[in-house]
């Protein structure tokens, strides 16, 4: 195809020319998209061809529609089967009004644009607490249940009968023949794929995106996903309530069978088999999945349904991006960027953080304190009454046998798990019962054992996350510290990167956030010697060059005693001993943990 | 007055032993591959469909054959699908991908019946004459609904607790990766998950053929129902189906009568947001997450 | 016969073995030590198929496993069980059995002479047959994990960390079950942390470290390499 040509080439000679390709395509999309929409927006009527004008309306009007399905699957991670809904609130509240009581068409408007964010509470809602296929089934619900109340509720909407409208001001030519109907029909389209565009580079919408893609990490960014979901729904369904004003002039006439599930599965369909995620996926989509049986095959009408379904079944089975997604994937297989070999160093950059103090650990305040804590998960005991201290500014070991309760501890710290019994403090403040985005706002950062890397977003934007989750405005360093990290890294690719090098952005995301209590969970699993070493000089960097607490959980002895000031020894949940590395190499309680004998 | 509320308590646990059916069929393949088939609504509906063509005005042992007949059918479809459902799952990336494949599946299934015959529902002939309780004539149909929910209940709890396959099938359920270890041929037990899941509905359409709307469009409305009882009762709990569906069906009874029967659906919409914002797992339901 | 050559593993993108060779024989016990995080479980997942190695062959008599599903590996007649002692929590003690023979077909009286071998060793699981296994101990849960892997009679087994969880006392009669199991024809791979309590019980020992082996040897030999390794390491 020819835009992947484009595309391609406008890579390599971009490359040639010493400069980066782009990450992902999504602005050129944007600019493609908006041109397709002007084209067949504006040319039919440029060329007088009324059915022509007509279909592109409806098309355009879908595409819009299938833009907000895009962003919410996607960016979101929300699968909707009841957009169409949304569409018919706003359609048929207007026609209601506007037709039925005399309102003005912009006050009318106004009623439909309420009805349509009201129905989305309805998806809205349950949203903050379920995720997964439930809310799948709500919305295919909601599809089937929308036709229905329009015929039932005859009183208030015409029933059966159906309402006709007509807006003459709308179809006035204003300028070469084109109506103001025709004007905002193509105009609409092109600002909702701005603003998915907008939204997606914008702080709200990478947040968005990790709670979609990793509701866990998400938290302890200080994001609440449920939040996420209900915003996303929010936006999808005013922008789809105004495709349904839109489409009330467009048709002039509503009647209930318009409004059934066929137009929701339309929607999805469009964006799955134009390429999810894809920007210019739901245009190319709807194209597709609409034009080709309802013009190309205009006989065959009743075949509509049984095509959509097919060619989703095919595509979901053989070719899993869509149509765009498969050539934006052929592109970044040729033209991709990304560290490969050379190392992803962060050192370079941390050294401009550096102050001139020489932190030490605190001798009175305690960044972290467990108090008795207990922690069950069903007849199992994971944590048995834990007291730890861990010193504001120390290196804090934390070792013991797998089944030892370490990770339920950690977990319990960045209130990703709850305790059952007893309590903890962070920086002296009871953070027993605080959600876990509560906490990360409070200062704690953690890392996971599986680094969580996004390879859908650019590595600069896996560390901007970063920056996205501090709580306070960035101070100097850090904001210049951002500025050379995306100027260095803001096209590559995160997929290329080794798992040391994945694990090293993961620290320098929670270096942005400003996090002053850091939590490791198994950090050296996976790295080689050397990068071992190297994460101990950066472990010692961040605890005496900029002063955070360290709290890490590892299985590699050697590296702990390299360089904790304390360590706390787990067994069977319980903590058996907890001191300085000398004392505890002596300890023989301890002694079993050690492979062949004492710990030098 | 009371035979009012006799006609509501036993309508509404018919159908909702139809919806209870339903959700045993969700629960098996569920249960085995974490997988929820979107499909089983317009699979219930051609059982439905077989009965009309197959067993209509018949002879009561030859309803019978058919019914067998009818249930081998869609089982043999519901596994195929399965399959195909499956097929992306192999390799790890695609994990929800089943959601837009059952969906698929079912539109497909839908339209082939809306085409090949026409959106109208079809009468089809009861075999067992009507009868009456609680002083209230009641179709045939509706003692078969009960009598195959509960037939279905306890079939499989013996199936799943005493048979070497069910009990296959069920460790699955429990313990996928140690189900591997033990080298249980896992994808064969998940398809024969499906090929259950297909009798079930295969054979309960059949049987409720008379009273059930027989028409294309009506898949989606038993799916749906089936799906509120399935949350209700709690995700893989079949005890849960046994009062999830009835209450459904006695909810969606006393608002066709109270309210009016085009507010139905609406009513379990209502019931089914309720119970995922007060309490998502349902009366009996475990929260664990599955895994393909 | 179950050998292993140069084997390459990890999860997803992170390399955890490194070039690991093993060799196990009919009647021999090879003991697998080395400290958390080591490899020493992602070594016994590699081999058993719920990993896919990156590079390396595992051969059992000669026939390559490496590649193939978990499910197949077990049926071809080598037997990993988990670590965690995991059994069908739902499903009865018996009926846990019979699922660990479920996949080979027929020889009922093969079946019923290998539960009451199982019986014999450990009296409490004929004691409790009926219960559900989500009742028993942790100890009993692993007492049951074995006898499902012992009755499909494999002609390898790996045992990962066996003592996980479990008090101390109940090591020994679960090593000496192992012991005579390998002395009837099966070679046997067991991975612990208590090296002191199992090495007795083993043929050959191999130590991992960072997914690398770092030495293998003669069980009897195991504690004085241990030690001359430590100081290698201090000199060093």
């Amino acid at each position: 195809m020819t835009v992947s040509k484009t595309m391609a080439a406008g890579a390599q000679a971009a490359q040639n020319k010493g400069v980066k390709a782009r990450f992902n395509s999504d602005l050129p999309q944007v600019w493609i998209g908006i041109a397709l929409i002007a084209v067949t927006g504006f040319l039919p009527t440029l060329l007088g061809n009324s059915y022509w004008v007509h279909t592109f309306h409806i098309v355009n009007i879908y595409i819009a529609a299938a833009i907000f399905q895009n962003f919410l699957f996607i960016d979101a991670g929300q699968k909707s089967f009841g957009q169409g809904v949304l569409l018919g609130l706003g359609a048929y509240v207007t026609a209601i009004f506007f037709g039925m009581h005399g309102y003005s068409f912009a006050a009318a408007s106004v009623m439909g644009l309420l009805a349509a964010f009201l129905g989305g509470l309805l998806f809205a809602l349950p949203a903050l607490r379920v995720q997964y296929f439930h809310l799948g089934f709500v919305t295919l619900s909601a599809a089937i249940v929308f036709p229905q109340l329009l015929m039932t509720l005859d009183k208030w909407t015409n029933g059966i009968n159906g309402i006709s409208v007509a807006v003459p001001w709308l179809h006035h030519e204003v300028i070469f023949g084109l109506s103001w109907l025709t004007i905002l029909i193509a105009i609409y389209p092109m600002l909702a794929l701005a603003l998915h565009y907008g939204i997606r580079n914008s702080r709200l919408g990478r947040q968005m995106r990790v709670a979609a893609l990793s509701p866990e990490a998400a938290r302890t960014l200080g994001v609440k996903p449920g939040v996420m979901r209900f915003i996303a729904f929010i936006i999808a369904s005013v922008g789809t309530g105004i495709c349904g004003i839109l489409y009330l002039p467009a048709v002039s006439f509503v009647s209930p069978q318009g409004f059934n599930m066929e137009m929701s599965f339309l929607f999805f369909m469009a964006v799955v088999v134009g390429g999810r995620g894809q920007l210019l996926g739901p245009i190319i989509g709807m194209w597709v999945v609409f034009i080709l049986p309802n013009v190309a095959l205009v006989e065959y009408v009743d075949y509509r349904l049984l095509i959509y379904g097919t060619l989703t079944l095919l595509t979901v089975v053989l070719f899993p991006d869509g149509i765009v997604g498969t050539i934006e994937r052929k592109r970044k297989a040729r033209s991709i960027h990304g560290r490969g070999e050379k190392a992803f160093r962060i050192d370079p950059f941390l050294e401009r953080l550096k102050g001139t103090a020489e932190h030490r650990p605190s001798e009175s305040e305690y960044a972290v304190e467990v108090r008795n804590g207990v922690k069950r998960f069903g007849a199992v005991v994971a944590v048995g009454g834990v007291n730890m201290k861990v010193r504001k500014g120390e290196i804090h070991g934390l070792i013991g046998a797998n089944g030892s309760g370490k990770t339920s501890l950690l977990n319990v710290l960045s209130g990703l798990s709850r305790l059952d019994e007893g309590s903890f403090l962070i920086n002296g403040q009871d953070a027993t019962r605080m959600a876990a985005d509560r906490i990360a706002n409070t200062g704690l950062g953690r890392t996971f054992q599986t680094p969580r890397i996004f390879t859908q977003m650019s590595l600069w934007e896996n560390l901007r996350i970063g920056l996205d989750a501090s709580t306070t405005n960035a101070s100097e360093g850090i904001r210049q510290l951002a500025a050379q990290l995306e100027a260095e890294f803001g096209q590559d690719n995160a997929e290329l990167l080794s798992h040391g090098q994945r694990r090293l952005v993961e620290v320098m995301r929670v270096v942005l956030k400003e996090a002053d209590i850091i939590l490791f969970d198994e950090p050296a699993a996976g790295l080689s010697q050397s990068e071992r070493a190297d994460f101990a000089k950066l472990v010692r960097f961040l605890s005496r060059n900029l002063g955070k607490t360290i709290i890490l959980v590892e299985h590699d002895l050697d590296l702990v005693w390299n360089i904790a000031d304390t360590i706390t020894v787990l067994e069977q949940g319980k903590a058996v001993a907890s001191g300085s590395p000398e004392a505890i190499a002596r300890d023989p309680a301890v002694q079993h943990m050690f492979v062949g004998g004492a710990r030098a | 007055m009371l035979s009012e509320i006799a006609i509501i308590v036993v309508r509404g646990v018919a159908i909702g032993s139809i919806f209870a059916l339903i959700a045993m069929s969700f629960n098996i393949v569920h249960g085995a591959t974490g997988i929820l088939n979107f499909a089983q609504g317009n699979m219930f509906v051609l059982g439905g469909f077989a009965a009309f063509f197959f067993a209509n005005q018949a002879d009561v042992s030859w309803w019978l054959l058919m019914m067998v007949v009818s249930g081998l059918l869609v089982a043999a479809l519901v596994t195929f699908q399965g399959w195909i459902t499956l097929l992306p799952l192999r390799s790890a990336v695609e994990q929800d991908s089943w959601i837009i494949s059952t969906m698929a599946a079912s539109i497909i299934l839908g339209a082939i019946l809306m085409i090949t015959q026409g959106p109208f529902a079809y009468t089809v002939q009861s075999v067992v004459p009507s009868f009456r309780v609680l002083g209230v004539r009641t179709p045939g149909a509706y003692a078969l609904a009960i009598g195959a929910m509960l037939f279905w209940y306890f079939a499989l709890r013996f199936f799943l607790r005493k048979t070497l396959l069910g009990l296959a099938i069920s460790a699955i359920s429990q313990d996928l990766d140690a189900a591997r270890a033990a080298g249980l041929p896992v994808r064969r037990l998940q398809l024969i998950a499906f090929a259950i899941s297909g009798l079930i509905v295969g054979t309960a359409g059949f049987l409720v053929a008379p009273v059930i709307s027989v028409s294309p469009d009506a898949g989606m409305r038993y799916v749906l129902n089936g799906f509120v009882a399935t949350v209700v009762g709690g995700v893989g709990s079949n005890l849960g189906t046994l009062i999830g569906g009835p209450l459904v069906g006695v909810v969606a009874m006393l608002t066709a009568y109270k309210i009016g029967g085009s507010y139905q659906d609406l009513a379990s919409l209502l019931v089914l947001v309720l119970i995922l914002m007060v309490r998502p797992q349902g009366l009996f339901g475990r929260t664990t997450a599955r895994r393909v | 016969m179950l050998k292993v050559n140069n084997l390459y593993a990890g999860y997803g993108i992170v390399p955890v073995l490194e070039d690991v060779s093993l060799s196990v024989s009919a009647g021999e016990i090879l003991l697998i030590g080395g400290e958390n995080g080591a490899g020493k479980s992602t070594l016994m997942r590699a081999i058993a198929g719920f990993n896919k190695p990156t590079k390396g062959e595992v051969l059992l008599d000669g026939k390559p496993l490496q590649g193939m599903a978990p499910e197949a590996i077990a049926q071809s007649g080598l037997r990993l069980v988990l670590d965690g002692h995991r059994v069908f929590p739902e499903l009865s003690v018996y009926d846990n059995l019979r699922m660990g023979a479920a996949a080979r077909r027929g020889d009922k009286a093969a079946f019923n002479r290998a539960v009451e071998q199982i019986y014999d060793v450990f009296p409490i699981l004929k004691e409790k047959h009926r219960a559900y296994a989500r009742d028993l101990s942790g100890g009993q849960q692993q007492m049951l994990a074995l006898g499902q892997a012992f009755v499909a009679q494999p002609k390898v087994l790996l045992c990962d960390e066996p003592s996980m969880g479990l008090a101390q006392a109940l090591l020994p009669p679960i090593l000496s079950f192992l012991r005579n199991w390998a002395e009837s024809g099966t070679a046997v791979v067991i991975v612990e942390q208590h090296l002191k309590v199992t090495a007795p019980y083993a043929d050959r020992a191999m130590i991992i470290e960072r997914g690398k082996v770092k030495f293998t040897c003669r069980a009897s030999e195991l504690d004085e390499k241990l030690g001359l390794a430590e100081t290698a390491e201090v000199v060093h």
